[in-house]
Order: C-alpha cells, then sequence, then structure tokens
C-alpha cells in the first residue's frame, strides 16, 4: 500500500487528516453487478474520484477470472449475482485461494439489509457493507472510513497471520489506548485472540469489560462458547439461546447451540437448531453438512438426503464444497438399501476431489464397506475391509484420529483381525497422555472381544510412546542439547502425531535456539513443527507461548543479529 | 414472519423484486446527481428551465427510495427480533458525513443551506443504516417543506443523544403533531400514522427509535414546531 505508515512496532495514531490523503485515484478497481446500468454507474462514481483502472464483471466466475489475474486494491461486489456464485461466494473464495491481499478493500453491496451482516461468523466478512442506492460521497466516506480501519489493524492483522497470536494481542492493547472508535472492535479481536491462545479466562474478561458499555450480543456468545470449551453445556445452551432470542440472525449462535445439544447427547435437539439455521442462511456448504450428519445418526434419511443434497448444490459454486457431503449420501442411499446409487456417489467423491484430498480413496472405500456392511451384505464387506487392509499396508499415511476409530470399528466388524489392532496402537502411540481417547480404543476392543489384548495394547503403546519422550526431556534437562534435538527429531518420525512429544521437540528446539544462537533451519523446523500441532488440534496455549517465543528470535530485518535475553541454562 | 412455506415464497419473491427496483432507482438518482451537478443553472441557459425539474425528480426518486426502503424493513418486521438489526460503535463525523454526503447534490439544486451542529468525535451506538435511513428521510421531507435552509444538530443529554432536524418552513401540521404525540407514548402501534403516505415515514422513524435499547430504555420519535428556526423539527432520542 503506497501510503502506509512506516512499520514501527508502537502503534501509530491515524487522524482523520491522513484518511483525507488516500490517493483514491490511483487504484486498481473491479466492480461487480449483474445489472449493467448499476456496473455503469458505480464506474461513473468511481471516475469522479480519479479513478483511472476501473474492471467490471457481471457475475460472480467473471469475477473470478479476473481476480486470478489481477491484485485489485479495492472490490465493488453486489450480493446478489444471479445464477452462480453470489457476491459472497466470491469473497470466500479469493480469500481462501489468495487473491486478494490483507490491504484490499472489499466492499459488498446489496439492495438492503442483508441476514448475512448481522449472521456473526467472524470469518471471511467484507471490510464494509452498502446498501443501494450508493451515491458517490457515501462511497468516499465509506472507503476512508474502510481504510482508516485498516490501518488500525493493519499491524495485528499480520502478528494474526503469521500466528504470533499474543504480539497480536499487545499490538490491539496499544491500538485501544490510541483509537477510541475502534476500541469495541479491538476487544472483539483480542478476545479471539485470547481463545487462539488457550487462555480462555483472558478472553472471558474481554467479553465482561464490552458488556459492562454495552449489550452486545457477539459477547454474549463469546461467554457461551468457552462454558462450551469448558464442559458447562446447560449453561452454554441457555446463554446461546438468549443470544437467539435476542436477535434471530446471529446464525452463528445456532450452530454453537446445536454443538452444546450434541455434547448433551440431545441429538433430536441438535438436529431442529440445525435445520432453523438452514432455513435462515441456506447456503452455508458447512452447516448443511453438519446437519446431513446428524440426522443420519438419528436415521432421519428423508432429512439427511435434502441436507447432503443442498450441500452437494450449494457446494458446487463454492470454495467449502466438501467431500462429506458425497460420502454421505453415500451413507443415506446404503440406508435405503440402494447400494448401487451409493457406488455412483462414492465414485463421483472421488472423481470430484481425488486432486484436493490424496486420502479420498481410503474414505470412499471405508464408506463402501459400511454401506455394504449397513445393507447386510457381508461378503461385500468383507471384500471392502481386504482391500482396506492392502491399502493400509502399501501406504504410511494414517488419516485422522475419528476416522482410524471409525476404519478399526468396521474392520472389527467384517473380519478383519491385524491391520485394526495396528490402527488402534497408532492411535495411542499418537495420544498416549489423553485418557478419554484411551478409553474409546479400549471400548473398541472391548467389542470385538478382544478386552485383555486391548489392555495389553494400550499399555505396551502408551510406554512406548512415554518412552520417547523422557528419553528426549531427560538428554534436554542434562545439557546435551544437540542430543536431545537430534532424539526428537527420531521421535517425531515415528509418532508424527503425537501432541506432546511435537510441542516438547519444538521447546527442545527453542531453547536450542536461545542458547546457542539463531539457526534458520532449526527455526523453519519448529516452525513446521508447531503448524503440525496447530493443525491437529488449534487453540492451544503452548502453541502460542513457542510461536512467541520463536518470533522473538527471528533475527531483526535490519541484520542486527537474533533478539537477545536467552535464559541461562539451568 | 411465520415460516409457512406461502410466505417464505412471497418473501424470496419480494426480496428479488425489491433488489430489482433498488438496481432502477440506483440508476434514476445516480444519474439525475450526475446530470444536476454537471448542469449547473448558471453556466448553461438551455438548461435553466429543466434544472428546478431536475432537482424536483431527484426529490421525487428520493422519496420513491426511502418508501421502497421503509416497506421493505416494515415486511422484515422492523421492532422485533426478527429484523437483522445490528448495532456498532459509531462516531457522529462518519455518521454526519453520511448523511450529508447522501443529501448534498439535492440541497444544492434546491438551494437549501444545511447547517450542522455536533461534536464529530463523540461516539454512540446504533444501527447505522437504519439511523441514517430515517434522518436522511427527515431531511428529505424537510427540503420539501422549508424556506431556505434546514439544521441537523446532535448532541448527548443525560445519557441520550438527541438528533434534531429543524426548518425554517412553516411548520407541521396540527394532525402530524397530535401523531407524533402518539408515537411518543408508544401505545397505539402507529395505526394513527398510516392514513397517509408521510405516515409511513414517520411510523418507520418511530419504531427504528424503539428498536434502540439500553439498559432499560428506548428510543423515541417526536415532532414539534419551533425550534432555532421557527418551523419544524423532528426529533429522534436513542439511548
Amino acid at each position: 500500500m503506497s501510503a502506509a505508515p512506516p512499520s514501527s512496532t508502537p502503534p501509530v495514531p491515524v487522524t482523520p487528516a491522513k484518511a483525507d490523503q488516500v490517493d483514491w485515484a490511483g487504484k486498481h478497481y473491479l466492480v461487480v453487478d449483474d445489472f449493467v446500468g448499476v456496473r455503469q454507474l458505480l464506474r461513473e462514481s468511481l471516475r469522479s474520484l480519479g479513478a483511472r483502472n476501473i474492471d467490471q464483471a457481471s457475475s460472480g466466475g467473471e469475477a473470478m477470472g479476473l481476480l486470478a489475474r489481477v491484485r485489485y486494491d479495492v472490490v465493488l461486489c453486489d450480493y446478489n449475482l444471479g445464477e452462480g456464485k453470489n457476491g459472497q461466494q466470491v469473497l470466500e473464495e479469493a480469500r481462501v485461494r489468495n487473491l486478494v491481499n490483507p490491504s484490499t478493500v472489499w466492499l459488498m453491496v446489496s439492495a438492503e439489509k442483508s441476514v448475512e451482516s448481522v449472521m456473526g461468523a467472524a470469518e471471511h466478512q467484507p471490510d464494509a457493507y452498502l446498501i443501494k442506492p450508493i451515491t458517490e460521497g457515501v462511497l468516499l466516506s465509506r472507503l476512508n472510513r474502510v481504510w482508516h480501519k485498516k490501518q488500525v489493524f493493519r499491524m495485528i492483522d499480520q502478528a494474526y497471520a503469521e500466528k504470533d497470536y499474543l504480539r497480536a494481542a499487545r499490538l490491539c492493547d496499544a491500538q485501544i489506548e490510541v483509537s477510541k472508535v475502534h476500541e469495541l472492535d479491538l476487544l472483539r479481536m483480542k478476545a479471539r485472540l485470547m481463545e487462539k491462545s488457550g487462555q480462555p479466562t483472558r478472553a472471558r474478561e474481554v467479553y465482561e469489560r464490552v458488556l459492562e458499555q454495552r449489550e452486545y450480543q457477539w459477547a454474549r456468545a463469546g461467554l457461551a462458547k468457552i462454558r462450551l470449551a469448558n464442559g458447562e453445556f446447560e449453561q452454554a445452551r441457555q446463554a446461546f439461546q438468549g443470544v437467539i432470542a435476542e436477535n434471530r440472525y446471529y446464525i452463528d449462535a445456532y450452530d454453537q447451540l446445536a454443538l452444546a445439544y450434541q455434547n448433551m447427547g440431545k441429538l433430536e435437539e441438535a438436529c431442529a437448531i440445525l435445520e432453523r439455521a438452514a432455513k435462515l442462511s441456506p447456503n452455508a456448504v458447512l452447516r448443511q453438512r453438519n446437519l446431513g450428519n446428524i440426522a443420519l445418526k438419528l436415521d432421519n434419511l428423508p432429512m439427511a438426503d435434502k441436507a447432503f443434497r443442498k450441500c452437494v448444490s450449494i457446494g458446487e459454486y463454492s470454495i467449502m464444497k466438501t467431500p462429506d457431503a458425497y460420502l454421505g449420501m453415500a451413507r443415506v442411499c446404503g440406508r435405503k438399501s440402494d447400494p448401487k446409487e451409493a457406488l455412483q456417489w462414492l465414485l463421483l467423491a472421488q472423481r470430484e476431489f481425488g486432486q484436493e484430498h490424496p486420502d479420498i480413496q481410503l474414505r470412499a472405500k471405508i464408506t463402501e464397506g459400511l454401506v455394504y456392511h449397513e445393507s447386510g451384505d457381508f461378503r461385500r464387506a468383507r471384500k471392502a475391509g481386504d482391500e482396506l487392509e492392502a491399502m493400509l499396508n502399501a501406504s504410511g499415511e494414517r488419516p485422522d484420529i475419528p476416522t482410524c476409530l471409525e476404519l478399526a470399528t468396521l474392520l472389527f466388524a467384517v473380519g478383519v483381525k491385524d491391520a485394526p489392532v495396528e490402527l488402534l496402537c497408532y492411535v495411542i502411540r499418537n495420544n498416549h497422555d489423553n485418557p478419554l481417547l484411551l478409553d474409546e480404543v479400549q471400548a473398541i476392543f472391548d467389542k470385538a472381544r478382544m478386552q485383555e489384548e486391548g489392555v495389553a495394547m494400550i499399555r505396551a503403546s502408551k510406554k512406548e510412546a512415554a518412552d520417547l519422550m523422557n528419553q528426549g526431556v531427560l538428554l534436554w534437562k542434562t545439557g546435551k542439547l544437540a542430543e536431545a534435538v537430534a532424539w526428537m527429531r527420531d521421535a517425531r518420525k515415528s509418532v508424527p502425531n503425537n501432541q506432546r512429544i511435537l510441542f516438547n521437540a519444538a521447546q527442545i528446539m527453542v531453547s536450542h535456539l536461545q542458547q546457542q544462537g539463531y539457526d534458520a533451519a532449526l527455526s523453519g523446523e519448529a516452525y513446521e513443527i508447531l503448524a503440525h500441532v496447530d493443525y491437529l488440534l488449534p487453540g492451544q496455549q503452548r502453541f502460542a507461548q513457542l510461536m512467541e517465543q520463536l518470533a522473538q528470535l527471528q533475527p531483526a530485518a535490519d541484520g542486527s543479529g537474533a533478539a537477545t535475553a536467552a535464559p541461562a541454562p539451568s | 414472519m411465520d415460516d409457512t412455506p406461502n410466505s417464505q415464497e412471497l418473501f424470496l419473491f419480494l426480496a428479488s423484486t425489491a433488489h430489482d427496483m433498488k438496481n432502477s432507482i440506483s440508476v434514476l438518482s445516480g444519474t439525475l446527481e450526475r446530470l444536476l451537478v454537471d448542469t449547473s443553472p448558471e453556466t448553461s441557459v438551455q438548461a435553466g428551465s429543466a434544472y428546478p425539474h431536475m432537482a424536483h425528480m431527484l426529490y421525487q426518486t428520493k422519496r420513491l427510495n426511502d418508501n421502497l426502503m421503509q416497506l421493505l424493513a416494515l415486511y422484515k418486521q422492523v421492532g422485533k427480533p426478527a429484523y437483522p438489526f445490528d448495532v456498532q460503535p459509531l462516531d457522529l463525523g462518519q455518521l454526519v458525513e453520511q448523511v450529508a454526503a447522501i443529501e448534498r447534490v439535492l440541497l444544492q439544486s434546491r438551494g437549501i443551506r444545511l447547517e450542522l451542529d455536533y461534536d464529530p468525535g463523540l461516539i454512540w451506538h446504533f444501527d447505522e443504516d437504519l439511523v441514517v435511513g430515517v434522518l436522511s428521510h427527515a431531511i428529505n421531507n424537510a427540503i420539501h417543506y422549508t424556506g431556505d435552509r434546514v439544521r441537523l444538530a446532535i448532541r448527548e443529554t443525560d445519557g441520550w443523544l438527541e438528533l434534531r432536524i429543524e426548518d425554517n418552513g412553516p411548520g407541521y401540521p396540527p394532525a402530524l403533531l397530535k401523531a407524533g404525540e402518539i408515537a411518543a407514548r408508544g401505545t397505539a402501534g402507529g395505526v394513527n400514522f398510516l392514513t397517509n403516505s408521510t405516515g409511513l415515514g414517520l411510523y418507520f422513524s418511530s419504531e427504528v427509535a424503539k428498536m434502540h435499547r439500553h439498559r432499560g430504555r428506548h428510543g423515541s420519535l417526536r415532532l414539534e414546531n419551533g425550534g432555532q428556526y421557527g418551523g419544524g423539527c423532528f426529533i429522534l432520542r436513542l439511548p
């Protein structure tokens, strides 16, 4: 951005006078509207701001084509674009595919106040919603306002993108001091950062501070989410219902309320609330998927069918498109004793998602096994089981934990023995300190009439992982840093998804960097490990702390060497 | 709105029709504004006679837009939890800038001066789209009835934000003042407003006012004659 202030760490109070200096003439604009008259009108308005580079698109598809080729400074996009993608889907896809810069101003235009503008989902919001008709003066004043706000959030957004949540939170505090009008937005961001860095108590303090000022439903919903994460399901349920009673269009509260019901084992209620949410805001792919999954669990086949089909059809225009809907449709067909159509959905899933989802073959095969198993075709179910075993043997890769458990259950049920045992041992080795999960694994062994073998397997696998970790920590504590790093590197190879071990590996690498000096390769390795833990389970406090320590170890851009303050070896 | 399939269908139909009408109105008012800016009565002789007509067309177009917006909002049940009500903090500088930007060309074309009296740094919490809609509608109305000026004055008193729109015209007729009193009491559900088209705007505005709630208090709307210019005063109070 040409007019950006110098990138110093202390916050720069942005005065309105500065906003007036924005060079709107030199920016590159994209106008998206299906109505040619409105496009021309907006183009004229932009021209009178001095703008010379103005591109136009009449549909979502055309807009995507332009966004893929050109980096725009400002996008004016109508929400309603007729057939094909709507404005929100264009925005989501542009953000997910990184086709717009963080500095890009995105204004969503609509004919009237849209439900989407108050849904409460923080992700992929435009910078502002404008209601037609848009006069030249309104356009300029909103552009200036958004630009001004982006300046306030620039450093915070950057720290956020680097996942240095604690630095981002400190920057929020500093900005609150100097820009009163953005105080609530800054507090909202700070609360989110505290949640992301595993500090719900501090997030709660922020929400309570907001509520002292005004009754903001996002703060109420924030408090409820903390209760939900805390396992206080009944209190969370009441709080989310309160939010919905105050603002029927706060859709995020519906999704969270459904989650609370699910945790309370009340699937009927969860299903009903998602159905209501899907009526108010029908074009969210993931909500339709969740609704389909719950309906399937309840054996409500008509609803599951409807939700999965809707999920597939809106996915056609959405970057959020998911294979889950196709696999779900296959399950629905299986329950309806139509394995032939089920197989067609599975083929379709593999064709549509073969590229972005390398595990789709395995997941399709699992679903195939489930379909045959549920429809009572034991011969074909066993055949699918054997094929799954062969797939597992051929590849060292293992799917995520819920899929592993589902797969092991299926394999036992169809009579395969070795593959599920190996799979469950893998699960334990990578989660040796998660007692709830160990209980689940034991239950699967019990169901397969392998109770005693299960107990022994769990004990052995747990010990294996604990030994790996303890040896590494021992080397570290006795000051053998280089050996500790090497040991943890190997440990990570044999248990790639054990969060405890991954955190300790990163911790030991950070100590190495602090005591032996900065090393780009080692720092990169630590970042890679942390990115993986965050992928496995986001929002952990230790992740935030280690990310902050690593960032502080980066040499300054002017080459003055790594930050000092290495703690004394203990 | 209930969730029967019929009302859902009607709603979708209305929404898409409204979308279309809004596009037409956008083009209409945008084109008129451009024409008015490009042809000032002094510079072009032949534009001289067309100019006041265009100014009047712009006024009527804005009225059409206001009415459409109000009808739609009321259909979506402003005042009930069913409306996508969205309160945000905003400084008055931004609020007034919006309103002034919307009214600029119409004021200029009618030769009317908008006087502003407010603290640009004061921050208040409200639904910006609704309040901007109410204020610009009230100013459009004042433009039609005033002599040569309109005043927008905003101040904070005892925890309330008072927004006044005053003009130096003949003032509100008694029937409208009475309707305003009923609105202030908030009892009659606004039925009396709906006897003429001005009523729709007042009814909408008082619903918007009531929707703003804070610590057990809610906003209100009042009409009176007098004020700094001795004409009509439209007074919106928000908690």
